[in-house]
């Protein structure tokens, strides 16, 4: 039983027939050829499906691809605008906050989501937030490192544009 | 060849080298870009679903059985399955052990531990196939089994190996002077018996393999593993083809760890052996727990341990007994417990010493390569015993090491001589004054109430490449394009480590003087030549030797060439920023890319490979002595924790490292490799664990109680200490960084909790249960 | 990596009524909030509903409402808003520093309350601080809604009270003035991880005497539960470090704790008597008394 559902994904109009039984992340990864967001452990316990869903981060993997019916999905792909990379995916480049790679798109989604909520963050802020994401690699240091700097980046951006106004 | 492309000669030149245009610097890694965009791509993001097979495997429940039957009818009825593959599908060998001839790749016959392939599903759709796995029916008749390793030791009723007559299955010695001499000489002896458990390797990319069948019986084998080339073989023996009709690509991984070393040519053999007997592309992903209950972990061990010193704080004996469990197969076991054996004594100048290792086997999951590769267990309780040793001595556990420590000219307990490339005393002395390690340690030994805290140290070694004799060998393919772009191909793979994206294109930058940005490096791939595994910390060291060899040959071509279009003599040309100049007169140039433009137009060869063979000794297995390996890396670590002397749990509150393994070509990339590594080592100290039923299963194999540190476990992480003590034969000194800082780190951590309670730790792991009970057994209770 | 989520058949609703009529009707089903639980409980095969109703999109039953006395939470109210609600912090804090060591950010976007406590799992960590806290479920179906103590609602491991054609609507929390409230997980690492002990304190101390005095602790038993043992100890008993020490030891006869793969039983035995004494001490401090001993 096919059941078609019509969302936004990373800024445009999607329309798609989907099993009941489907996860949001196999629908992302196989029928419309996103495959930022990974597949860890399968169960919630490392955020690599990570993506937003309505602007707040949620798990693809634990996500009915009938549920987004009607919402807006953003993944890793939809995050870099015009190739513009975001000032998160610049300070993981700039802090080696990358090496295998297969966390990053679930880190740089949930620290751009933070920065936007939060532009001053604490280490233990960043920390904090970021608890739900394995990295096997980086022992973390970058990666918190890069969130401050994206942070910095940020903040020192607005405020020349509020000096402009 | 002409003798100026020699490559020792080269590589002899190139260490002289003083002064670096990109070598030591903190280069951005080439796929920071894509993989930040999430657009690079793995193994399972080439899976098209209906496009191709889909492979599901059926494991085995039973612990030890023989496999009476097996009944596929009511999984053929499932729709879109297209076969139930077994043993006797094989076209090839059904054997894949690394060390022994000992394992199958799909049981055969019996199976040895809960969790081993019985049988491979393939189906058109991925949730058919996995329906149809669980329809497949096995009938075992169970057999008796053995879990525990000192009680395999004994049996001869029970064998996992029948053929083999014992449960041991490898045995390896060192032997040194004379022990008894030595604890005659001892004013102190210590004995303890050690154990340590298993570690998954938790990459977060399980394993993976798309195999695509091409005409005239050739495949080509998109696959997770860390030796493409052995990727390649193990397949080849597999489907029986020749390696030649076989290419193998390892694209980004997500991971390795060691573990794709073992598990990355079996999962490619088993997508590779369904695409061979279907003739459709067959694609096949672990699920975690499949990939916990399958892929080999890091050895469990016993290890007994005897110490003797003078009172002046000089080691004078050590006798050591270690027991690897090694599970049902031997895989790499032999040769892990081989580095164990002659690591056993730590970084140390021991003048007796006895050493025996045994590779036992159980029915329980097998044993693998794992970041520091029996290694870290043996280093863990060769620090365990100096601290002991510190303790009885009344001597600075610091001090005791320094009197000890290995320096140029000094034999080790294999009696090889190390007559360079020896930094290890320096890097602790440096350590030692980073961390404040006296003052701490005087403050923390007196602590308590209910939070203490300790500080421990950890100091280790790890020989570079293979041990003894074992062959080992570098390559790679530079290419000088037309248009000035460089491309090497190199069979290194790219795990996440960062080589073949960056030092090796540093390497390749600094020796031909091409702008860092025109080098794109081609990695993972049977396209290039045979390079060796990306093990052994090898990536940037002896695996990197091949683009340095070859980039050096390409360099002789240019300086020649560039001699004579600007008429002087070879040794006056210096290339850099885009032009080959004269070094007295730089305004005399041509461009880069016009001097590739004449290279072409001339006749000179702008391709070279750059095949090295590292020199070796030999070892006596008979007499236990003789040469191990061509040089060692150092690390050492200094741990502070608190405990939480209530609940037992350690919170490690900062980490100091300390590396002396010769050149460090990129240094931000070492970093990224010492803090990674730290963090696993101190996630396998505190908190991961399997938990083991009475039939040897796993019960948690899964992320949800297989727990791994997060951004909130980990702790801060200082700047590294560097000794930069040059080895000759790695590119301009480097000796390998990979698997360093793990290594030390179970000994660090464990000392400063030892510290912190004034109890030796003996047992792995830290968890808060095991430490409230360590505290509750030596102190006698206090909540 | 692939799962196979057996074939299902997908209903929602859109308000509460259709969804009791749907319960009603409807044999073999689950109910589909957040999602975190069930889908898990479906790739692993310890769920296999035929019908599954998705009642995520139900807005009646997502609010927070502070009535003076009561706070009302509607079952389909985010773990992560209970963390944000000022509501919950001002008035049930004991609730938001649970809620705030739950596990995820992207998790508690996701989880809802009322699948929390009808998942039913002994380690449920919203659990404890509603039972120091007094809080009332309401059960509602086609026959009409009940209001039962959750205290009463756990019935062993994933079994509860709700009947078959029952939904869980709402939690109602009776406002505890004067209260302090405490919470402690341990697990097997900081932070997003299950509980191996938790441990909900609320106290009221009348005159340096508790004047009341509520314990509650999962993981520890086949449901979470509430130590009267302990309560009982402290009841009117001066405030002072060597009662609690002595008293928190009485949480022994309230659980009956297993060995699992996340501890062993002696080990949460111990942990549930010095949580349960850390507890009661941080409780006090809400309240500004200090307690020390040791």
């Amino acid at each position: 039983m096919k059941i078609p559902i019509h969302f936004i994904l990373n800024g445009e109009e999607v329309s798609v027939e989907v099993e009941p039984n489907e996860l949001l992340l196999n629908l992302l990864r196989e029928k419309l050829g996103l495959t930022g967001p990974k597949y860890v452990c399968g169960i919630g316990e490392c955020g690599a499906c990570t993506v937003l869903l309505d602007g707040e981060p949620v798990l693809s993997c634990l996500t009915l691809a009938v549920d987004v019916d009607g919402h807006e999905v953003t993944t890793i792909e939809g995050l870099a605008k015009d190739n513009e990379l975001t000032a998160v995916q610049k300070a993981f480049i700039e802090e080696a906050a990358v090496q295998c790679g297969y966390c990053t798109p679930g880190f740089i989604i949930m620290i751009d989501k933070l920065l936007k909520e939060n532009p001053n963050p604490t280490e233990e802020e960043i920390r904090e937030y970021i608890r739900g994401n394995l990295c096997r690699c980086t022992g973390y240091v970058n990666i918190v490192k890069a969130a401050l700097k994206a942070a910095e980046e940020l903040r020192k951006n607005t405020s020349l544009i509020k000096i402009k106004k | 060849m002409s003798s100026s492309e020699d490559p020792y000669a080269l590589m002899e030149k190139w260490l002289k080298a003083k002064e670096f245009l990109v070598v030591g610097k903190g280069v951005r890694r080439a796929d920071a870009l894509e993989k930040a965009m999430g657009q690079a791509r793995f193994v399972e993001d080439f899976y098209m679903p209906g496009h191709m097979l889909f492979i599901k495997q059926v494991l085995s429940t039973e612990p030890h059985a023989r496999i009476l039957g097996i009944d596929a009818s009511k999984a053929l009825e499932v729709p879109s399955v297209e076969g139930v593959f077994t043993a006797k599908d094989i076209p090839g060998e059904n054997q894949v052990g690394y060390a022994l001839p000992d394992q199958p790749l799909i049981a055969e016959g019996k199976v040895r531990f809960a969790g081993e392939l019985v049988a491979l599903v393939a189906a058109k759709d991925f949730d058919k196939a996995i329906e149809a796995a669980e329809k497949v029916k096995i009938m075992y008749d169970p057999l008796p089994y053995v879990l525990d390793p000192l009680e395999a030791m004994e049996r001869k009723d029970i064998l996992v190996h029948g053929e083999v007559g014992s449960n041991i299955a490898f045995r390896t010695k060192v032997r040194k002077g004379d022990i008894e001499e030595g604890f005659s000489k001892s004013d102190v002896i210590v004995e303890n018996e050690y154990r340590t458990h298993h570690q998954d390797h938790v990459y977060l990319e399980t394993e993976g393999a798309l195999a695509l069948p091409e005409l005239g019986d050739r495949l080509t084998v998109i696959s997770a593993g860390q030796y493409p080339h052995l990727v390649r073989a193990i397949v080849a023996r597999v489907v029986g083809l020749p390696e030649s009709n076989i290419k193998v690509i390892i694209p980004y991984m997500g991971g390795g760890f060691g573990g794709k070393d073992d598990e990355g040519p079996l999962v490619a053999a088993k997508a590779a052996l369904i695409a061979k007997l279907t003739g459709k592309p067959s694609f096949l992903m672990y699920t975690r727990d499949e990939s916990m209950l399958m892929h080999p972990k890091r050895e469990a061990t016993i290890i007994k341990y005897k110490s003797g010193a003078s009172r002046d704080g000089k080691l004078q004996a050590i006798e050591v007994k270690i027991i690897h469990d090694t599970g049902a197969y031997s895989n790499r076991g032999p040769f892990i417990l081989w580095r164990a054996t002659v690591h056993a004594s730590g970084p140390y100048r021991v003048p007796h010493a006895k050493v025996d290792g045994y590779c036992i086997y159980t029915n329980k999951v097998y044993q693998g390569s794992y970041r520091g590769f029996g290694n870290p267990s043996v280093q863990f309780a060769a620090e365990a015993q100096m601290d002991s040793l510190a303790r009885k001595l009344g001597i600075d556990p610091v001090e005791l090491r320094l009197k000890n420590l290995l320096r140029p000219g000094d034999l080790t307990i294999t009696g090889q001589q190390l007559n360079e490339s020896v930094g290890v005393a320096d890097a602790v002395a440096k350590l030692a004054k980073v961390s404040e390690w006296s003052s701490k340690i005087k403050a923390y030994s007196s602590s308590n109430g209910r939070y203490r805290r300790g500080i421990g140290i950890g100091v280790a070694w790890h020989g570079i490449s293979t041990s003894r004799g074992v062959p080992d060998w570098s390559n790679a393919l530079v290419k000088i394009e037309k248009d000035g772009s460089v491309s090497v191909h190199t069979g290194i793979v790219e795990m996440g480590q960062g080589s073949p994206v960056s030092s090796h294109r540093q390497i390749a930058s600094e020796i031909l003087g091409a702008p860092l940005d025109v080098v794109t490096v081609d990695f993972g791939t049977t396209d290039a030549p045979d390079t060796g595994a990306t093990h052994a910390s090898r990536g940037t060291s002896i695996g990197a030797i091949g683009v340095y060899v070859a980039a050096a040959k390409l360099r002789e071509r240019l300086n020649k060439l560039a001699s004579e279009l600007l008429g002087t003599s070879p040794d006056e040309i210096e290339i850099k920023d885009g032009k080959a100049y004269l070094r007295s007169n730089p305004e005399k140039y041509i461009s880069w890319k016009e001097l590739i433009k004449e290279a072409y137009s001339r006749g000179v060869e702008m391709s070279a490979t750059g095949y090295f063979f590292l020199p070796k000794g030999k070892f006596n297995d008979e007499a236990g002595q003789g040469y191990a390996y061509p040089a060692f890396s150092y690390v050492a670590m200094v741990a502070e924790v608190e405990v939480d002397t209530y609940t037992g749990k350690v919170r490690v509150l900062r980490i100091w490292p300390a590396l002396a393994a010769g050149r460090i070509i990129n240094p931000t990339q070492v970093e990224g490799q010492v803090e990674g590594a730290a963090v696993q080592g101190m996630g396998y100290v505190l908190m991961e664990q399997f938990v083991f039923d009475n039939k040897g299963r796993i019960l948690n194999p899964n992320l949800t109680d297989y727990v791994v540190p997060t951004a909130l476990d980990a702790p801060e992480i200082m700047r590294p200490v560097y000794v930069e003590d040059i080895f000759k034969y790695g590119p301009f000194g480097a000796k390998g960084v990979g698997e360093m800082a793990l290594i030390p780190a179970p000994a660090a951590i464990a000392n400063a909790v030892s510290n912190a309670l004034g109890v030796q730790v003996t047992k792995l792991p830290l968890t808060p249960e095991n430490v409230y009970f360590l505290i509750k057994e030596k102190m006698g209770k206090k909540a | 990596m692939y799962y196979r989520i057996p074939e299902i058949n997908y209903i929602y609703a859109m308000s509460l009524d259709e969804a009791l009529e749907l319960v009603e009707k409807l044999d073999d089903y689950r109910l589909l909030a957040g999602g975190t639980d069930l889908i898990i409980d479906m790739k692993i095969g310890r769920a296999k509903p035929k019908n599954v109703v998705d009642i995520s999109r139900i807005s009646d039953l997502k609010f927070i409402k502070d009535e003076g006395n009561y706070v009302r939470i509607g079952s389909l109210v985010t773990l992560q808003e209970l963390v944000e609600s000022p509501i919950i912090r001002g008035k049930a804090p004991v609730l938001s520093m649970a809620a705030n060591e739950m596990a995820s950010w992207q998790i508690r976007n996701m989880a809802t309350v009322g699948g929390n406590l009808c998942n039913a799992s002994p380690a449920a960590d919203s659990a404890p601080p509603l039972m120091v806290l007094n809080a009332k479920l309401v059960l509602a179906s086609k026959k009409g809604e009940r209001e039962i103590p959750i205290t009463q609602f756990f019935k062993g491991p994933r079994k509860t009270e709700l009947r078959k054609d029952e939904l869980l609507k709402e939690i109602v929390i009776p406002y505890e003035e004067g209260s302090g409230q405490y919470y402690i997980k341990l697990g097997r690492r900081n932070a997003f991880t299950l509980s191996v002990v938790s441990v909900a304190a609320l106290v009221k101390v009348d005159d340096n005497r508790f004047s009341d005095v509520r314990i509650a602790l999962n993981s520890v038993a086949p449901t979470p539960v509430r130590s009267r043992s302990v309560e009982g100890a402290l009841k009117n008993k001066e405030v002072t470090y060597e009662a609690i020490k002595k008293a928190s030891k009485e949480v022994l006869k309230d659980i009956s704790p297993i060995s699992d793969v996340r501890a062993s039983a002696e080990y949460r035995r111990e942990m549930s008597v010095a949580l349960t004494k850390d507890a009661l001490i941080g409780a006090l401090k809400q309240l500004g008394i200090e307690v020390r001993g040791e």
